[in-house]
């Protein structure tokens, strides 16, 4: 008997001993079962700005871990080696690592956060939910790094135990997410706005692609969205592409290029703009909106010096968007 | 064959019909899941848990 997955909006009808698009999510005698529960393929301590997330917790060591699999076949993938990789691949091999371990590795590393990211967290569901369930119930954070295509009501639910996310927004178009993703941008912009209204500390990236999402106007129509429906305040990051995967034809993008689309995004009003993936004068810090004063310096993933207090500008008070404790 | 007799046939065959279809209806259609059950077993290669202390390579 077929079985139906209506975890994201591919809505995947899965025939016996088959899997999802995913890869993850398996008929195994009529019931969908997963099979990379408790087996993430990697486990490593980063800094949180490599998530990228800026306003949450800044300078603080993040546990971050993935299993192998993605609902999205994206032909830029950064990490395609895992996310479009079979659980039985030869050349990629897991731990075990149920979600109390998680926990316990978590505390013992002094992490005070937990990430679900490098590929998506949405393929491993169940597993997220139950540590993030798990790792709130002591006292740590969770954050997810995901492209946020998910169906509205498992989104909700997994929320309720979500503290930070930083949500790829990959285009503007649904034609940029049909051609280059094999997606469709309505769901994930839904899972946006539902993050926000949520109460998540929400960042959002973007990955500007060169010839593909690179144009002055298709950063404006981007911008313009995020400020209409996430704020002004809401995080926004433009990633620079490093060619792999399918895209290897691709130049990497320039750091002109992005600091074009940072200068969009702030004459369009929105408060917070970092660039990624390169290095820049002072596209990774972050500036008072009212006053202009430097609250956050940075160099990569380095906080040189931070002069928030309390989460307000030490100039003129003015409360900064983010969770700063 | 008395009427009373080929309408408690006609009833007898038309409710068998109706189970019929209902049963197929429910092989065909496909059972819906959001949340999926794990595996006992992991399907591919596992590994020890070595130093975890280093950065990712991956991105994210």
């Amino acid at each position: 008997m077929k079985v139906q997955c209506e975890l994201c909006p591919k809505m995947c009808l899965i025939g016996p001993g088959q899997s999802g698009e995913c890869r993850v999510r398996i008929n195994i005698d009529g019931v969908l079962r997963t099979v990379v529960y408790g087996y993430p393929c990697s486990i490593n301590i980063d800094p949180i700005e490599k998530k990228p997330l800026f306003h949450f917790l800044p300078g603080t060591p993040i546990l971050s871990i993935a299993t192998v699999g993605c609902n999205l076949h994206c032909e830029n993938c950064q990490n395609w080696e895992i996310s479009q990789a079979n659980p039985e691949d030869e050349n990629i091999s897991a731990y075990f690592c149920p979600p109390e371990r998680l926990v316990l590795l978590t505390k013992s590393n002094n992490c005070p956060s937990l990430a679900y990211t490098y590929t998506d967290p949405i393929v491993y569901y169940e597993y997220t939910y139950d540590a993030a369930n798990l790792a709130r119930s002591a006292g740590i954070r969770n954050v997810l790094v995901t492209a946020g295509y998910i169906n509205e009501e498992p989104w909700r639910k997994l929320l309720k135990y979500v503290d930070a996310v930083t949500l790829d927004l990959k285009g503007i178009t649904e034609e940029f997410y049909r051609d280059v993703c094999s997606a469709t941008l309505k769901p994930v912009q839904n899972a946006l706005v539902v993050a926000k209204g949520s109460g998540v500390e929400l960042e959002v990236s973007n990955l500007v692609i060169p010839t593909l999402n690179d144009k002055p106007e298709q950063i404006g129509e981007l911008v313009r969205w995020v400020r209409a429906n996430l704020g002004r305040d809401t995080p926004l990051h433009f990633l620079g592409f490093i060619p792999r995967y399918k895209m290897r034809h691709l130049p990497p993008t320039s750091l002109q290029t992005l600091e074009m689309a940072r200068n969009v995004a702030m004459e369009e009003g929105m408060e917070f703009v970092y660039i990624g993936n390169v290095r820049s004068r002072d596209g990774q810090n972050t500036y008072c909106p009212d006053c202009k004063n430097l609250l956050i310096e940075r160099s990569g993933f380095t906080i040189l010096q931070n002069r928030l207090k309390e989460g307000r500008c030490p100039g003129c008070s003015k409360e900064i968007y983010g969770v700063w404790k | 064959m008395t009427r009373r007799k080929f309408i408690r046939k006609l009833i007898k065959a038309g409710s068998v019909i109706a189970f019929g279809a209902s049963w197929l209806i429910s092989k065909a259609s496909p059972r819906k899941f959001i949340w999926a059950v794990r595996v006992k077993k992991y399907p591919g290669h596992l590994k020890p848990l070595r130093d975890i202390s280093k950065q990712g390579k991956w991105s994210g």
